[in-house]
């Protein structure tokens, strides 16, 4: 269940790290979002606020 | 960490910012603080808004006698009268305050506001349209200068010969240990929307925000105060596997809800339950059907599920390939929860929003108001910080014991050291404790089975020492295991002690299948027993403010 991030537009600003509601998005070594924890409510809060439309989610795979 | 504060607000979400931010209205030089366990833009159960308050009491149009007379069928009575009286009398002034922040509340072609009949006995539900209401919240925190704590989770509150001064927790990246000492504490931390498993097996597919797992029923009952409903484990039909609500939206603009045999199923106030005994009954799987409104009304239908509150769906629906014009919306029974905004669950609050301790309030879900939904979570924000301004004036910072400050430092670092290379993963462990709530203790209830539970318990707690803790976010993990426990081990000893069926299938127990209201139209109360530590049930007559 990965977050989908297209790397041309995504600033590594962290933003949506800040923001996850369940706190389990980190930025790894190249400064790109990924979940660590496998925990996401698909609130849709880091989708909604990344300012460079950068970011998708998609539903965990049970629930989808 | 250490810091001194007038009010600390435990949990910055819809009652916590409020709360905070209505008792620097009432006094700016007060000091107040929020510790909130994730980040207060966007926490919480409004997250990304909300599509209506459900309970406004309009002068004029309807009264709080009214509101009283639906809250009292909602709740079989087991309903105190002043706190819902004071949250259905004060009910319009919140949607004016939040009209002056900017929020929308639609209104029709004669300029009323639009309102749904999902109660007894009016029209109490406004619609809203907010998918900013947290951030705008958030943003009012922050001008009036309240400290936020975020990534932070209170993990036990400081007390003084009965008297709450504050609370202890730690952030959940860094793992800096945080004290706060507060002359007033008002607890504004949610119910435990990870109760039961949902059917889907993913444990964070819960209707409710799983950040609040019963951490404030457990904070409470382990400072000593008094709580109440907990018998009252509650589920909703939604969309099922993703959990996400869309009843009042669909249901109030013309869609009906079908069942395996076609038959329309009669939804008097959009009763839950009914839908819920067609499932029980074999009759499912249960659908709503929308394909017979006009385009018109769908599109609405569309924008507001899509925006506001859980705009996931639209996905959900794309991938499934379900369009609301043709296809039919599978309902499926949520997980059992406790809650005291959709259910009658809480901490014991009077209508000032005091628990039975001193300088410790409570608002919101985690609070005993029933069904008062975000409406009361923003009346009883404003009503604790009124209150908790008034103590802060006539109350001085109660001595702290050192020792309970190290204590529990200790203890968490003992955690982080023991648990380093435990051999079950938080998750394996959450799955299994909940899965033993799902078979034990919710409905149907009889006391074999309830009492199944108890004799998990003390090996669940035991086996805690066992779960592989290798960071803080998972330290975080591992103590709401201990909220989820506390909350399943209330009631599961509420559910025991009420011997009649009450809230329909809610508290149903096949040992007592009759309600009975000459010997239980009562409170089932619960506190922690002084000597023997352990759960105390005792029966409570329930205030009527002189009506029966
Ligand atoms: C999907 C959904 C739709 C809803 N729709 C409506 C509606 O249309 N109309 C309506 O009136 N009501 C609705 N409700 C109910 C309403 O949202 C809630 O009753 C209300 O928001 C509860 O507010 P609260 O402050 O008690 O909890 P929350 O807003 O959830 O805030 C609790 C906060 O406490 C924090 N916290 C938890 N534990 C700790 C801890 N240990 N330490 C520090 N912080 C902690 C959490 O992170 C969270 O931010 C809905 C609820 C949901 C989930
Ligand atoms: S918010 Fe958007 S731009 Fe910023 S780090 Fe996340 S994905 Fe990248
Ligand atoms: S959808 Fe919500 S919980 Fe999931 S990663 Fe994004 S912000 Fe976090």
């Amino acid at each position: 269940m990965p977050l989908i991030v297209d790397e041309d537009l995504c600033t590594s600003c962290g933003v949506c790290v800040d923001r996850c509601t369940m706190d389990i998005i980190r930025l790894n070594d190249d400064g790109f979002p990924y979940k660590k924890y496998d925990e996401c409510w698909y609130c849709g809060v880091c989708e909604e606020d990344c300012p460079e439309n950068a970011l998708i989610i998609d539903l965990p795979f049970q629930v989808k | 960490m250490e810091l001194e504060t007038d009010i600390l607000v435990i949990g910055g979400g819809s009652a916590g910012s409020m709360a905070a931010i209505v008792a620097k209205e009432q006094n700016p030089d007060i000091d107040v603080t929020i510790i909130e366990k994730a980040e207060i833009n966007r926490s919480g159960s409004i997250a990304l808004g909300m599509d209506a308050l459900n309970i406004v009491v309009q002068p004029g149009i309807t009264t709080p006698e009214l509101y009283m007379n639906s809250a009292r069928i909602a709740t079989e009575g087991i309903l105190d009268y002043k706190p819902s009286y004071v949250m259905a009398e004060r009910s319009y002034s919140i949607l004016k305050r939040l009209e002056g922040w900017g929020i929308r509340f639609p209104r029709d072609e004669e300029n009323k506001y639009i309102s749904l009949q999902v109660h007894a006995k009016g029209s109490f539900l406004l619609e809203m349209d907010s998918p900013d209401l947290k951030l705008v919240l958030a943003e009012k925190v922050k001008e009036a200068g309240v400290r936020v704590i975020n990534r932070t989770i209170v993990t036990k509150l400081l007390v003084n010969n009965e008297q709450v001064i504050g609370a202890m927790g730690f952030n959940i990246r860094t793992g800096e240990f945080i004290v706060c000492k507060a002359k007033a504490t008002i607890l504004a931390n949610g119910g435990c929307a990870r109760f039961s498993l949902p059917n889907s097996g993913y444990l964070y597919g819960t209707f409710d925000y799983p950040g609040n797992a019963g951490d404030g029923y457990s904070l409470a009952y382990r400072a000593g105060a008094q709580l109440t409903g907990f018998e009252f484990t509650q589920c909703s039909p939604l969309i099922k596997d993703i959990n996400c609500p869309l009843l009042y939206i669909t249901l109030t603009r013309g869609a009906e809800v079908v069942n395996a045999l076609g038959e329309t199923i009669d939804l008097e106030y959009v009763s839950t339950q009914n839908m819920l005994k067609e499932l029980r009954e074999g009759k499912g799987p249960i659908f709503i059907k929308m394909n017979h409104l006009p385009e018109e009304r769908i599109q609405d239908i569309e924008r507001i599920l899509f925006t506001t509150e859980r705009p996931i769906q639209k996905k959900f629906w794309e991938n499934r390939g379900v369009d609301f014009r043709e296809g039919l919306i599978e309902l499926g029974e949520t997980e059992y929860q406790l809650c005291g905004g959709h259910g009658l669950t809480g901490i014991v609050v009077n209508e000032k929003a005091e628990t039975t301790l001193k300088g410790l309030y409570a608002a919101g879900d985690v609070a005993c108001v029933p069904l008062q939904h975000l409406t009361g979570a923003f009346v009883f924000g404003e009503v604790a910080a009124e209150e908790a301004v008034k103590f802060v004036n006539n109350n001085d910072l109660g001595e702290v014991d050192q020792n309970l400050i190290k204590d529990e430092e200790q203890r968490l670092l003992n955690v982080m050291d023991n648990n380093k290379s435990g051999s079950i993963s938080v998750k394996d462990f959450e799955y299994k404790v909940r899965r033993t709530i799902s078979d034990y203790a919710i409905p149907p209830k009889n006391e074999i089975k309830l009492k199944r539970f108890l004799w998990w318990l003390p090996r669940f707690r035991d086996d805690m020492k066992d779960i592989q803790v290798t960071d803080h976010h998972e330290l975080s993990r591992y103590e709401e295991i201990q909220f989820i426990l506390d909350s399943a081990e209330l009631s599961v000893h509420a559910s025991l002690a009420r011997e009649e069926s009450r809230w329909g299938w809610f508290h149903h127990r096949t040992d007592y299948p009759e309600k009975d209201d000459g010997n239980w139209l009562k409170h089932v109360v619960l506190e922690k027993g002084l000597k023997s530590g352990e759960v105390q049930t005792l029966l409570v007559d329930i205030e009527n403010g002189g009506e029966h």
